[in-house]
């Protein structure tokens, strides 16, 4: 019952919302750079824009999901390390907070010249999705409670096994949750990789038709953006409830 | 021990004649609540386990006997005085994967279903799991059809009785149990009780138990311990001499009565 609310919800905002930006578009108080979402939408009828976005939208779905694996990954092995070699701990978590502490944006000259300007975006997903990450991961090896590190302790266990047996399992929930979060800043991460002179992506083209005036690709690309985004962050949420069913 | 096995008296035989298989010397232990304050829970307490020997600890809430197991396990350290597991530093013990304890908030896994918090023990000490072992002490404690079930399924008693066939399944060499049967019924609990007994007799287990039941620890033990409320000091030790094996009708006899009802009195002023 509270789940058909939910649902009901969430389909009355998200059409309320799209009914907005119509009713905003024909009225055009926000002038002619707010075109009605129909309008935007009729612009997919022209195949060459349907292509066009098209390969932006797989560039960039591209780029975002080697960026949340691989940045998922590596924060994932130095949050194991982390746990299993408790003197690094300090040092690991400053370095996570550095590197999250500098401006995605700012780091795009130095990838240009390191990884390129193809590799750019997907290395700033994995950024700014494996910040997300550690951060959950983190937290989630600590959050075993006192009784049950205590029955780990008393049955011998080594630093291996409790994290096998024990942290892991624990920080199933809060992984998910740090999962839900990086998906979407692994889509931004792909789109600001895109800046610099990608060849192609979502990001390339919104920059290109902001700068041609064309008003409705330059909102079907912002859209698409939006639709990865929400969609990477409802799969994980499902898995979320999946896991809270299995894990608490 | 060997010697006492058929003795009727095992208590009086066991304890001196054999190094301690757990010791307390002169251990107290503070706990340190905020700055500069700190918490006596326990004040030299002297206290000794022979091995296979069965001894029950009583005494007030919050007098320290689950500290006292705590230190046993090597999760504590005294603040003065010496814990000694055969000998030596409980953590030898622990890291032979010897020890069996169930705790007072029996620390299940909430993901693991009755039968891998069971097996838990076997994985931990990178043992291949033993299934007809973990089946056959979730039968004992009367959870064979719950082999698949969580913890949060469970009843709290019946989540203390996978606790403790966890505790046993290593078939431990030492077993601290608090207050295991805390959460069941007098008849399930009764039946525990005997099981435990036989587990002991068979086995050899040295065991330390902590409860509040007095008709449970001089049913079961060799020597009771009764602690005096905070700090906890060791008040009096009584040796129980009751024949073994001990089953239902003991607990009509005279004898026990008066044993029980001494132990009680003792508890009632130690709580003032
Ligand atoms: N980690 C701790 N920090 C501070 N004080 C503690 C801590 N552990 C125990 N204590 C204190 O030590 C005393 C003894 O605690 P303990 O748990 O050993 O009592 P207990 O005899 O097992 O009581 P109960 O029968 O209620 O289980 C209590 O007063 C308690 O407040
Ligand atoms: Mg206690």
């Amino acid at each position: 019952m509270n789940r058909a609310r939910t649902t009901v919800l969430t389909v009355a905002g998200t059409l309320l919302l799209l009914a907005a930006m119509e009713g905003v578009g024909r009225l055009g108080v926000l002038g002619e750079s707010w075109p009605p979402l129909t309008q935007v939408v009729a612009a997919l009828d022209d195949p060459i824009t349907r292509d066009l976005l098209g390969r932006a939208l797989a560039a960039t779905a591209t780029a975002a999901g080697t960026g949340f694996v691989a940045g998922t990954l590596v924060a994932l092995v130095v949050a194991v390390v982390g746990a299993l070699l408790p003197p690094l701990q300090p040092g690991l978590d400053r370095l996570a907070a550095v590197v999250n502490a500098v401006p995605l944006i700012a780091l795009g000259p130095l990838l240009i010249t390191t990884v390129g300007r193809e590799g750019t975006p997907a290395v700033i997903a994995a950024l700014a999705a494996g910040f997300a990450v550690f951060v959950a991961a983190t937290s989630g090896l600590g959050a075993a409670g006192a009784a049950h590190r205590d029955v780990f302790r008393a049955l011998g266990s080594s630093r291996r096994a409790t994290l096998l047996r024990l942290q892991l399992p624990a920080a199933v929930p809060l992984l998910i949750d740090g999962l839900a979060l990086a998906a979407p800043a692994a889509v931004l991460g792909a789109v600001v990789g895109e800046w610099f002179g990608a060849p192609r992506g979502l990001g390339v083209l919104l920059v290109s038709s902001m700068q041609n005036f064309q008003t409705d690709l330059m909102w079907a690309a912002a859209l698409s953006a939006a639709v990865i985004s929400l969609t990477a962050y409802a799969a994980l949420a499902g898995l979320r409830v999946a896991a809270a069913r299995r894990f608490v | 021990m060997a010697a006492t096995g058929i003795s009727e008296s095992p208590a009086e035989a066991t304890p001196r004649t054999t190094p301690a298989a757990l010791e307390l010397r002169g251990a107290t232990k503070e706990f340190r609540l905020r700055r500069s304050r700190t918490v006596t829970a326990l004040a030299s307490v002297d206290l000794a386990v022979g091995n296979g020997e069965f001894v029950a600890l009583l005494g007030p809430s919050g007098c320290g006997k689950s500290t006292v197991l705590r230190m046993l396990a090597g999760l504590d350290t005294p603040t003065r005085g010496e814990v000694l597991v055969n000998g030596g530093a409980p953590a030898e013990l622990v890291r032979g994967h010897r020890l069996g304890i169930a705790f007072q908030e029996h620390a299940l896994l909430p993901w693991a279903t009755a039968y891998d918090n069971v097996a838990l023990p076997f994985r931990v000490a990178g043992r291949p799991v033993d299934a007809d072992r973990v089946n056959a002490l979730l039968s004992l404690v009367g959870l064979e059809g719950f082999t698949d079930a969580r913890p949060r399924q469970l009843s709290g008693g019946m989540r203390q009785r996978v606790a403790i066939a966890r505790a046993l399944v290593l078939q431990p060499e030492v077993l601290l149990l608090d207050e295991p049967f805390g959460a069941l019924d007098a008849v399930t609990r009764r039946r525990m009780n005997f099981e435990l007994a036989r587990i002991w007799a068979d086995q050899q287990i040295t065991t330390l138990l902590v409860t509040h039941d007095v008709d449970e620890a001089v049913l079961l033990a060799d020597r009771v311990v009764v602690l005096t409320g905070r700090p906890g000091t060791v008040r009096h030790v009584e040796d129980i001499t009751l024949p073994r094996p001990r089953d239902k009708a003991l607990t009509r006899d005279a004898e026990f009565h008066d044993i029980v009802d001494r132990l009680t009195a003792l508890l009632d002023e130690g709580a003032e």
